[in-house]
């Protein structure tokens, strides 16, 4: 989803997952990034350390997991990454522009899945006929054409999350956040995710989703388990 | 630079349009400014002599058309925000910018703006007639532009719907019964809790017949720039960029 202005990288730990990766610097380099929330009302309330110290890398051509229990922190490192949350401490690299997808679709209810296509194209400075084709070919490959015309708040969750997921395909970016994507999707739509994020990994896209089914596990090539604050790579 | 301008303008357009789908805005538009300019007309004069204010008769009535206009224009102003607040963020940081996404939001709350005043001030002309067409449009336009500013900087600080909804109404309530013609003559802290001041002096001369000095012309285009500018900052502040 998101545009940014390309950085200068930091190569960090030794490359692992697909050819295209071995020999790749990180796109996305995140370095001891910590983050505290104030639990309870000020004074009384007392700081919560969700993040001590995260640091993880992705490399063009890899697809990397994020996992970690329930409230381990993985929302809140993929916000600060993206930048919707403030770090206090760390560093985040990005080299080429952002694309996310968050957990819970961020629309608005009123208009239509042709009109967030068409912003989120001209936020992205997309021209007239590279907006064209990549929404075509996204609405084909998520299946849902049918619902251009339609209104968010007529649309099923399933169906939002496509579109939710579209847009952070919309303008091809070089670096892809997903936060478990796939909640509402069918099985088939399920499956074609996986497709669909296997080609643009093959086709050189770093992409790092947060994911917690074991079943998932395979069609990654590295894994990062967010624990005590802290990524651990496997 | 060609693109960010079609990328604003493209927003802007959509924003516009987005209210516009909800009935319940298009009803809210059309009956309250009509119940408050009814209302003001029967039970302001009794209201305001009790609290030991002046307002009266048409110049009452013209207050309740400014007063609708500011209601309406805070709680759409709210609404607006509040909905739309992940949304907005998640565009501003797709690549349009903190800074246009304001802008946009911006055009789209002054076509609110226009359609609120329109309607207060077509509701005023129905029950009453306009004696200073000019100067009633103005200083209703000046009091939704207030509300309007207060609504959007409320909706992008309070995270909760309820909450901040309690505290646009305890605004207005607070200005409402601080305001001119409604208590007596403004004096120190009285006068700083109404942000409305100004504009409903206006309006109750508008009511009354009479001409309003240049001064209280400044004072309420300037309440009502800075009121604009306010909640402007405040949309771009939270829809900026974190870290």
């Amino acid at each position: 989803m998101l545009s940014r202005e390309p950085r200068i990288s930091v190569s960090a730990t030794a490359p692992a997952g697909s050819g295209l990766a071995a020999d790749a610097a990180p796109l996305l380099s995140v370095s001891d990034i910590t983050k505290s929330f104030r639990h309870g009302l000020w004074p009384v309330g007392a700081r919560v350390a969700v993040l001590q110290g995260a640091s993880l890398d992705v490399r063009a051509g890899e697809l990397v997991g994020l996992v970690g229990e329930n409230g381990s922190g993985k929302s809140t490192l993929m916000q600060i990454i993206v930048g919707l949350s403030k770090r206090d401490s760390g560093r985040v690299e990005l080299r080429g522009a952002l694309g996310y997808c968050p957990q819970l679709p961020e629309l608005w209810e009123k208009l239509t899945v042709a009109e967030h296509l068409r912003m989120f194209a001209a936020a992205y400075r997309l021209d007239d006929a590279t907006a064209k084709r990549s929404t075509d070919r996204l609405l084909e490959e998520l299946g849902f054409r049918r619902y251009l015309d339609y209104r968010i708040e007529a649309l099923s969750g399933g169906t939002r999350q496509k579109l939710n997921l579209a847009i952070a395909l919309l303008h091809e970016p070089k670096v892809l956040l997903l936060d478990e994507p796939y909640a509402g999707f069918d099985w088939d739509t399920y499956l074609r995710f996986w497709d669909m994020s296997a080609a643009r990994r093959d086709a050189g896209m770093a992409i790092l989703i947060v994911s917690h089914l074991l079943g998932e596990r395979e069609r990654l090539d590295r894994i990062y388990t967010l624990k005590d604050g802290r990524c651990v790579s496997s | 630079m060609r693109l960010e301008l079609r990328a604003t303008v493209r927003t802007a357009g959509v924003f516009v349009r987005e209210p516009l789908r909800s009935p319940l805005n298009l009803v809210l538009l059309l009956v309250l400014p009509a119940l408050f300019v009814t209302a003001a007309a029967a039970v302001l004069g009794p209201f305001a002599k009790a609290l030991g204010g002046s307002a009266s008769g048409h110049a009452a009535t013209a207050l309740g058309a400014g007063w609708a206009a500011a209601f309406l224009a805070g709680a759409l102003g709210f609404f607006q925000t509040v909905s739309s607040r992940q949304a907005d963020r998640r565009l501003a940081l797709a690549g349009l910018g903190a800074a246009r996404t304001a802008v946009a939001r911006l055009v789209s709350a002054f076509a609110l703006v226009l359609a609120v005043t329109v309607t207060s001030l077509l509701a005023l002309w129905v029950h009453q007639g306009l004696v200073h067409p000019a100067h009633t449009a103005l200083a209703i336009l000046a009091f939704a532009s207030i509300y309007l500013a207060i609504g959007i900087a409320v909706g992008a600080l309070v995270r909760d719907a309820l909450a901040g909804s309690l505290a646009v109404v305890f605004i207005f309530i607070l200005d409402v019964f601080s305001g001119p013609g409604m208590t007596k003559p403004a004096h120190g802290l009285t006068a700083v809790l109404s942000p409305s001041r100004k504009a409903a002096e206006l309006l109750l001369a508008a009511g009354a017949g009479l001409r309003s000095s240049t001064s209280d012309w400044i004072a309420t285009a300037a309440a009502a720039t800075v009121a604009t500018a306010l909640g402007v900052s405040v949309f771009w502040l939270a829809a900026r960029r974190k870290g």
